[in-house]
């Protein structure tokens, strides 16, 4: 029993295990002194405060039971509480409808801005596409163009003497502003 | 009876404080739970608090909820004993013996202390 002097005590840092110390060897455990009048004096309180507070949870258990009961009776008349139900429900669903026809308005707006967005683009890119041909089309014709003054193995002697009859002159200076200079000789 | 998620078999429903705060600064709240629950666990409602240092004005300060106390008792809580002394010195349930025990042994420990105090002052005072 837990009063027994030569008990063991409870382990805080040791585990089951561990024998005990030896400087508590000799140790007596003795139960805490009791006063005896104060003993009876404490009992008689115990007793009385047992009474009272026995009694008070039974008020509060009675009162439960009667809320309980009361709530219970109070639901027969359903009727009302039915209707009000019902109202509530049928404005839930006005709300639910009102809310889903924005909603929708709000997504078809959205689907129109998609749809507009890549016709847009669509056009963007075909208009690139026509520019682009465009331009290969006026480098081809150019290419074409300049096909006619091409030196090709027929014309060869003549061009070479073409261009020995005619001797050019490319001694010329630039200055910074782009003006051609054509003194070359310093006098 | 109440009804856990956990699902343990037997236990009941305690009002007790449930330990929270930081080092060197405690704080409780009054709380209803199943008994089998850890101290800080979950619990099944909170139904006061308690700050055990003094304020500034030197108050300790405790909030209760009467209304969902008395459900609970009513419904078969049990209370631990440090619950059922803080609400005997609240009013709401008759006080607890071993505080009236307490505060009787405190004041006879300091009687005896003063007349201690008072009887090794008259013997060196009247000696000489």
């Amino acid at each position: 029993p837990g009063w027994c002097p030569r008990v063991v005590p409870a382990r805080g840092r040791k585990s089951r295990h561990a024998p005990p110390a030896k400087s508590k060897a000799e140790r007596v455990k003795m139960p805490p002194p009791v006063d005896p009048e104060e003993l009876l004096v404490v009992l008689e309180r115990y007793r009385q405060h047992r009474l009272e507070l026995s009694a008070l949870l039974a008020e509060f258990r009675a009162e439960v039971l009667q809320k309980k009961r009361e709530e219970r009776l109070s639901g027969e008349d359903s009727a009302e509480l039915l209707a009000e139900h019902r109202r509530l429900m049928a404005w839930n669903d006005e709300e639910n409808a009102r809310q889903r026809a924005r909603r929708e308005e709000r997504l078809r707006k959205e689907a129109e801005e998609e749809k507009r967005r890549k016709v847009e683009v669509a056009e963007k890119q075909a208009r690139k596409m026509e520019a682009f041909l465009k331009e290969k089309e006026k480098e081809v014709l150019q290419l074409q163009e300049e096909a006619k003054s091409f030196i090709t193995p027929e014309t060869l002697d003549a061009r070479i003497e073409e261009c020995l009859d005619n001797p050019c002159n490319y001694n010329f200076a630039i200055d910074k502003d782009g003006r051609v200079v054509k003194r070359t000789v310093l006098s | 009876g109440s009804r856990l998620l956990k699902g343990y078999h037997g236990g009941h429903v305690v009002i007790r404080f449930a330990l929270g705060g930081c080092a060197n600064r405690p704080f409780f709240r009054i709380v209803a739970a199943h008994s089998r629950r850890a101290r800080d666990g979950k619990y099944l409602e909170q139904l006061g608090c308690l700050d055990p240092l003094p304020n500034a004005h030197g108050e300790k300060v405790a909030g209760l909820n009467l209304e969902r106390l008395r459900y609970w008792l009513g419904s078969g809580a049990q209370l631990s004993r440090p619950a059922e002394k803080l609400l005997g010195l609240a009013g709401f349930l008759p006080l607890h013996p071993m505080t009236v025990t307490g505060a009787e042994r405190l004041r006879q420990r300091r009687r005896r202390e003063g007349q201690a105090g008072t009887a090794p002052a008259d013997g060196p005072g009247t000696a000489p």
